[in-house]
């Protein structure tokens, strides 16, 4: 777009009125573009190109708050004498990332009713501390038995055997710490995990975060030379600004102003002012959304979109009802 | 402690209670009129134990 | 060029360690058991009988042993402090003394006779913890970072606080209230405290004292002091000319009264001293032999005089009025009391031997009456004393005293209260805090700026941020970190003597106008004179040479004032001073080198005192030394360098990040809101029941600390949690210093926290051989479950550990037999119900359950705990008095973010900094940030810490704004904010106060019997008062209809019959008055009301109540 967001050195300018253009769909199917820059197992970062920032906040905002997930929610304690107390230990335990796909999983519609197993998975962990546990850890100095999430043990309801192993629905990674015994100490409990959403509780959350940036642009109004080009340079993540060497004299040219992370650093130093321009461009958003590793992080996109769509045509419906009134 | 007193027909039935040592965890048991000292130790002060009944929590 | 010292708060470090924090507290304490103690029994060590001449009782060696309990059947057993709070024991040790006495004409010896038991303070010298290992305290379970320097009296902790009191035996000239300047001296001894006042009253000179019932004219005590010569007492007092022209008028009035003598003037002050009732005859002599005794051991009692010499009191007296008469035309002259020199702190030991002082002497009191008593009598077996020996007179005597804080000293009258605390263990700053605490004799309520306001010589001695605000400000105090308050010393006798060898001429050696020569200075040691010295300077010199190589203590100090013409030397105990590094010659003694060894552990601080790099310097003595703030600003007249210029704080301000930049008050008010900060404790937390105690699940070490915080072990035991902060204003919900929470952060656990609370019951034994039981849950008979009472209860009849109680639930069965005396042995044998209800809104979860037994009953303690996520109207605070509710918890999504992600913990407004100035906030902030991006802690040490330059270069280099400002997009409409948002991680703490504990709201309830209008209170389900106040805009605002609902409809309305007739209460439409029924009126009416009326017709006033129609 052609207002970009300038940066100055107080404040942001944001060119108000002319961002929300009416709207063309020929326009937005030419333009829109999605570029996916990385991916990993957990990790996504793409490009959302001639898109409004209304468009990209709301995906943002149902992947924070409304994909859903598995999560522990409740806690059957039969036996815990460790020092962790039962809420603090139940409170870890809802926090624990789940493998299971929420996906395979019905949400649970009577938060009273029995578990079954289209709603729920269950999980057991039975430990206790002896004086031999804690002898074998000795050499490394323990004076404590850790338990791990490796110590939950996954018990199938119904038919769920034949359909998941404990990889599928088991807990995210084996080394997270729940609680240190002594010896003598012993915790027996079981859990629960339902499909839920993350406005309800955090625990829910498919995603560590989500979130996009604007792109950066940098311009550069004059030419910048000798130590002030190395100063400019260093005022940047690296690979911003690159230097190039004209007749012995080094030159600031903006080498990919992509990594720029509006640190504006530029601004401490009188010597580049009125040189620089710093903005952003309204359409672009680099986004990146790292997945807690229950569900692929372009899974988790995918279903935002769904959830969006949703949303819209449940809204677009009750708007034709209301007219039809 | 637990006196053998008229209850009411009604009247619950009463049970030891079991606790341990705060010293050496040593288990013990609680008799009517018995002072209260750990049999291992000597201790006096003795916690009454948890029994494996279920409590339900919220992981929130 | 002065070397700089590197790290020089290591030598902070390594002297807290070593000293412990609070050392103050418990070497008074040792000093008590080790020297007073056995001084007071040797002070009064025989007991003898009027009834007998041979019979005599010795108390010789005495030894306090280590703590012990008695178990009943005389079985006794050490006991660890822990034991003693769980089971409400008191933690005390026998005091074994050894007898010697006659019994029926014999010698007797008995060895190691206990007379009583004493308190023992938590690791002093006869502590169970004293000297004791990480390991054994665990063993133990005690807190390795526990103060100690408390008591435990019947299972509660209690501190003697340190009370700040005017010094004694020092000469002061003020004004009194009509601007006439006075000389005081407020003389104490062991055995005798008094005041002598020397006063101007029409131009001449008086003395007076309480003993005394007029002021005698200064001339004339002079005259029986024994210095009858009028140009002698002149002499004395000085030839100046003013003093001349002053002293002519006493003279000429001394002759007036025609007292020439010493014994015309013994005369004269005897018939002036108070309750003399002698008969006639050998009236004169008694008379004479009185004004001696008062005159040698009354007045300026602290002078001690032999054989009636009074040379040395004359002498004391003429320099008080030589002050007094210079201090007209020299303003200089007047003393100011609120001058710290001028002050002493009273320490625990020094109050616990005052107390033992009197109760051993009324106990040997009572065995000398004992003896008086059952000597004459002619008994089958012979009088033997060790029988009436009670222990618990002692034992009773301090355990009263120390468990409820009145202090009664009938000997001195003195009558104090509140002189022990309950230790506050809110948080774990609030607990070692109080044990700095120095409390303030003056009155609270007096408006009085003096005693309140910071005087110069506090510096240093007493943090200058740490007091309450309201009306203890300023009278209550707190020591700062290297303050030191000194104990009695043992090197007197070597000090006189030095003085003596090194030069000091005793005062009558000379014909006494040399005195006041320019060159002469008066040598005066704990209020005393003990000579003068025409070589001052080179007298101190040597003096502190003396001192620095080890000759004598190094805490007594030596100091010239000028203005007094004075040396002083002083080496009583509750004097504050504090480690100063030495300098001679522009060069600290104290190198690079000695640290390096410090730190390798090749030497420690104690060497660096003994080899005297180090020395403590009292306030008196500061006024002689030129002390350096660092290395750059040493002069060649420095005589000391300061060791770390943040140690002038106390602890609680010590945890405050750079508060060098904050406007001063609001360190005083974090200093008062560290204390009510929840986190953990003490590390045995879950091994306490206390009545009371907040945790915080989730502590964090602060990111910004300073250099203090690791030496008040502050990082072990936070209280309170790295938020990630963005300053900014949001949503309206923000205004008037209210915080924004993150949904998302307070369900992965900011801020989460819980309450300990317990409850208590006894099982007891009665006479009639039966005892309280507890019963099992009753079952009902159509679900086969517990009624819902008895639901959390197990078949022992006590709650089930880790089960929820509701309500009004029963969470121990208790029952009591009917009947419990002798007589009804074989009576009823039934029990009734006396259960232990769990009361409040919330259910908690029971924790733990202890049973044990006390010497006569059995005791059960509960431990229940609730979980508080914060909610809505919850306390926060950060380090900087910036206090603030929780006004509203935002979703995660409507939060904003910023370039990588982060979206903050916690909204502030930016409102709250301009008026507040809290700069050290905006620099704790940065500096968080920066480390959090370096991965280390950043130091914010007071006068010192991480500069903003650079950590703005901090910043910088890891690709953040130098100014600590991100772009933040909004969470809600996706833009990125016009303006840059200051964010990253402050240190909050989440105060006690939540909103959980003070919900309240009642609809109907209960009322109070008398009055029937509603109870008040939370506690007891009140109602809310509309005061006078309300009633007040309800009038004015002429809501007469809203009047009468809530004061007397909502409230105690009631029907009444009134006659018309005669205006009284009729009864059941009948007027007894006018034996009618036709005139009496039925009307509503306030109960109080009623009752006032009846009240006052008790007292024979006739209220008569006149009707109208309303209509008419």
């Amino acid at each position: 777009m052609d207002n970009p967001i300038i940066m100055n050195k107080y404040s942001i300018e944001r060119t108000l009125g002319n961002e929300i253009k009416p709207y063309n769909y020929d326009e937005f199917v030419k333009n829109f573009k999605i570029n996916i820059i990385s991916r990993s197992d957990n990790d996504l970062e793409f490009d959302l190109v001639g898109i409004d920032v209304a468009v990209a906040n709301s995906l943002r905002r149902v992947i924070i708050s409304e994909v859903p997930s598995m999560a522990i929610e409740k806690v059957h304690i039969y036996q815990n004498t460790s020092y962790i107390l039962d809420e603090i230990l139940a409170h870890r335990l809802g926090l624990i990332p789940l493998k299971a796909d929420p996906r395979q999983f019905k949400m649970k519609e009577d938060e009273n009713s029995e578990p079954n197993e289209h709603d729920s998975l269950v999980y057991e962990m039975k430990i206790k501390c002896t004086k031999k546990d804690l002898d074998a850890l000795a050499h490394k100095q323990f004076i404590s038995f850790p338990v791990y999430a490796k110590h939950i043990k996954w018990l199938p309801l119904g038919n769920q055997k034949d359909i998941f192993t404990e990889k599928d629905v088991g807990i995210i990674s084996d080394d997270i710490l729940i609680a240190k015994l002594r010896p003598g100490q012993e915790i027996e409990l079981k859990m629960f995990a339902v499909k839920g959403i993350p406005k309800d509780h955090a625990k829910f959350q498919s995603v560590c975060t989500a979130w996009y940036r604007m792109m950066p642009n940098i311009k550069l109004l004059d030419e910048i030379k000798g130590n002030d080009a190395v100063l400019l340079q260093s005022c940047f993540p690296k690979g911003v600004i690159g230097l190039k060497s004209v007749k012995g004299v080094l030159i600031a040219f903006v080498e990919d102003s992509r990594k720029d992370n509006s640190s504006r650093n530029v601004f401490r130093y009188k010597q580049f002012d009125n040189k620089i321009l710093l903005s952003k461009i309204q359409d672009h958003f680099i986004f990146t959304i790292e997945s807690v590793g229950a569900m692929d992080p372009s899974l988790i996109f995918l279903e935002a979109l769904n959830i969006l769509t949703r949303k819209v045509n449940s809204a677009s419906e009750s708007a034709l009802n209301q007219t039809e009134i | 402690m637990i006196t053998e007193a008229e209850t009411p027909d009604d009247a619950p039935k009463k049970a030891l209670i079991y606790i341990f040592c705060g010293a050496c965890q040593a288990e013990n048991e609680m008799k009517p009129k018995d002072p209260i000292r750990c049999r291992e130790c000597g201790y006096r002060i003795m916690y009454k134990k948890r029994t494996k009944r279920l409590v339900v929590f919220n992981a929130r | 060029m002065v070397e700089v010292l590197r790290d020089k708060e290591f030598l902070v470090k390594e002297y807290l360690e070593t000293r412990g924090l609070y050392s103050h507290h418990i070497n008074s304490f040792n000093a008590f058991i080790d020297s007073d103690l056995k001084k007071i029994i040797q002070q009064n060590h025989a007991v003898r009988s009027d009834a007998d001449p041979n019979f005599y009782l010795h108390f010789k060696n005495v030894t306090v042993g280590h703590p012990q309990v008695d178990d009943g059947f005389n079985v006794t057993r050490n006991v660890t402090p822990q034991e003693c709070r769980l089971r409400d024991l008191t933690y005390c040790a026998p005091i074994y003394v050894d007898i010697e006495y006659v019994k029926s004409g014999m010698k007797y010896l008995r060895k190691g006779f206990i007379i009583g038991r004493l308190p023992i303070m938590l690791r002093s010298n006869r502590c169970c913890l004293y000297q004791k290992s990480d390991a054994e305290l665990a063993k133990m379970k005690e807190c390795i970072y526990d103060s100690g320097g408390y008591f435990i009296v019947k299972g509660t902790e209690k501190v003697i606080l340190m009370q700040e009191q005017p010094a004694k035996n020092k000469i002061l000239v003020e004004k009194d209230s009509n601007g006439v300047p006075t000389v005081q001296v407020m003389s104490s001894t062991v055995d005798k405290k008094s005041k002598t006042n020397i006063i101007f009253k029409k131009n001449l000179i008086y003395v007076c004292h309480n003993a005394l019932e007029e002021n005698i004219p200064f001339v004339i005590f002079m005259k029986a002091l024994g210095v009858c010569s009028d140009q002698l007492i002149l002499q004395m007092v000085g030839t100046e000319f003013a003093i001349m022209n002053q002293m002519y008028p006493c003279f000429l009035e001394g002759s007036k009264l025609n007292i020439y003598t010493q014994k015309q003037a013994l005369r004269f002050i005897g018939d002036r001293i108070k309750k003399m009732g002698f008969s006639s005859e050998d009236y004169d002599s008694r008379v004479i032999t009185e004004v001696h005794d008062f005159l040698s051991t009354v007045i300026l009692a602290h002078i001690p005089v032999t054989n009636t010499n009074y040379h040395m009191k004359a002498i004391y007296t003429s320099i008080m009025v030589r002050r007094l008469i210079f201090s007209l035309s020299n303003p200089d002259l007047f003393d100011s009391k609120d001058y710290y020199g001028n002050k002493c702190l009273d320490l625990p030991g020094s109050f616990l031997s005052l107390l033992f002082d009197d109760t051993f002497k009324r106990f040997t009191f009572e065995l000398k009456s004992v003896a008086d008593k059952n000597i004459p009598k002619v008994k089958a077996t012979p009088f033997d004393i060790i029988k009436y020996i009670r222990t618990d007179t002692i034992t009773n005597a301090l355990v009263f005293a120390i468990q409820t804080g009145n202090w009664s000293i009938k000997r001195f009258r003195m009558e104090r209260h509140g002189v022990t605390q309950v230790l506050t263990r809110l948080s774990y700053l609030s607990a070692i805090g109080m044990m700095t605490r120095v409390n303030s004799q003056f009155e609270k309520s007096r408006k009085v700026s003096g005693p309140r306001s910071l005087q110069p010589s506090q510096f240093g001695m007493l943090c200058p941020s740490d007091t309450p605000e309201g009306e203890a400000c300023g009278l209550i105090k707190n020591i700062s970190l290297l303050a030191h308050v000194t104990t009695e010393s043992e090197d007197d006798d070597a000090v006189l003597q030095l003085a003596l060898n090194l030069g000091v001429e005793p005062v009558g050696l000379y014909s006494v106008d040399d005195l006041h020569e320019d060159y002469m200075y008066l040598i005066i040691f704990n209020g005393n004179i003990i000579g003068s010295t025409n070589k001052c300077i080179d007298f101190v010199d040597k003096f502190r040479r003396c001192r620095r190589k080890g000759i004598f203590s190094k805490f007594i100090s030596i100091y010239i004032s000028e203005r007094h013409k004075c040396i002083y030397i002083n080496s009583g105990d509750g004097r504050l001073c504090r480690p100063y590094l030495v300098v001679e010659n522009g060069q600290p003694l104290l190198t690079n080198a000695h640290i390096d060894d410090l730190k390798r552990g090749y030497c420690t601080f104690q060497d660096f005192i003994d080899q005297s790099l180090i020395e403590f310097i009292d306030v008196d003595e500061e006024n002689n030394c030129l002390i350096a703030y660092n290395e750059e600003k040493i002069v060649p007249e420095t005589t000391h360098m300061e060791m770390a210029p943040f140690s002038i704080l106390g602890i609680c301000a010590s945890v405050i990040p750079f508060p060098h930049h904050n406007q001063s008050p609001r360190n005083t008010y974090q200093c008062a809101m560290g204390k009510q900060a929840i986190g953990t404790i003490a590390l045995n937390y879950q091994h306490r029941i206390d009545t009371l105690q907040y945790n915080l699940w989730y502590t964090h070490i602060p990111m910004v600390h300073s250099k203090a915080v690791p030496m008040i072990n502050y990082d072990k035991l936070p209280a309170g949690q790295n938020a990630t902060i963005a300053v900014m204003s949001y949503s309206g919900y923000d205004i008037e210093d209210a915080i924004i929470l993150n949904k998302a952060s307070v369900d992965r656990g900011f801020g989460r926290g819980g309450t300990f609370r317990n409850s208590k019951c006894f099982l007891r034994h009665y006479p009639n051989q039966m005892m309280d039981s507890i019963q099992g849950p009753i079952i009902d008979n159509a679900t086969k479950k517990p009624i819902y009472k008895h639901r959390a209860l197990e078949n022992d009849g006590i709650a089930a550990i880790g089960q929820p109680v509701f309500d009004k639930q029963v969470t121990i069965n208790k029952a009591t037999p009917k009947t419990i005396t002798v007589e009804d042995v074989g009576g009823d044998r039934g029990f009734k119900e006396t259960p232990l209800y769990y009361k409040g809104y919330d259910p908690s979860y029971v924790d733990k359950v202890m049973i044990t037994s006390n010497s006569d009953c059995f005791l059960i303690k509960e431990n229940f705990r609730q979980p508080r996520r914060p909610e809505i109207g919850d306390k926060f605070s950060s380090r900087h008095g910036q206090k603030g509710v929780v006004g509203l918890i935002v979703d995660q999504e409507d939060m904003p973010f910023n370039e990588v992600g982060i979206c903050p913990d916690l909204i502030m407004n930016p409102h709250g900094f301009p008026s507040r100035m809290t700069v050290g906030k905006l620099i704790e902030l940065l500096a968080g940030k920066a480390g959090v991006l370096e991965g280390k802690f950043q130091d914010g040490s007071a006068f010192g810490g991480a500069t903003v330059t650079d950590i703005s270069n901090e910043l910088q280099k890891h690709n953040y704004n130098y100014l600590g400002k991100d772009v933040l997009y909004c969470g809600i409409d996706g833009r990125p904010m016009e303006a840059y948002i200051y964010s990253g991680p402050v240190f909050y703490q989440r105060l006690k106060h939540m909103v959980a504990d003070k919900i309240h709201a009642r609809s109907r309830g209960p009322r109070v019997l008398l009055t029937r209008q509603p109870t008040e209170g939370r506690s007891k389900d009140g109602g809310l008062r509309m005061g006078e106040m309300e009633r007040d805009c309800l009038i004015a605002y002429g809501a007469s209809m809203l009047i009468i609902e809530r004061l007397m409809l909502s409230s105690d309305v009631v029907e009444m019959d009134v006659c018309k007739l005669c205006g009284l209460f009729s009864y059941s439409g009948w007027c007894h008055m006018c034996q009618k029924s036709n005139s009496v009126c039925r009307i509503k009416m306030p109960y109080a009301c009623k009752l006032l009326f009846q009240e006052l017709q008790a007292m024979s006033i006739v209220p008569k109540i006149s009707l109208k129609k309303y209509c008419d």
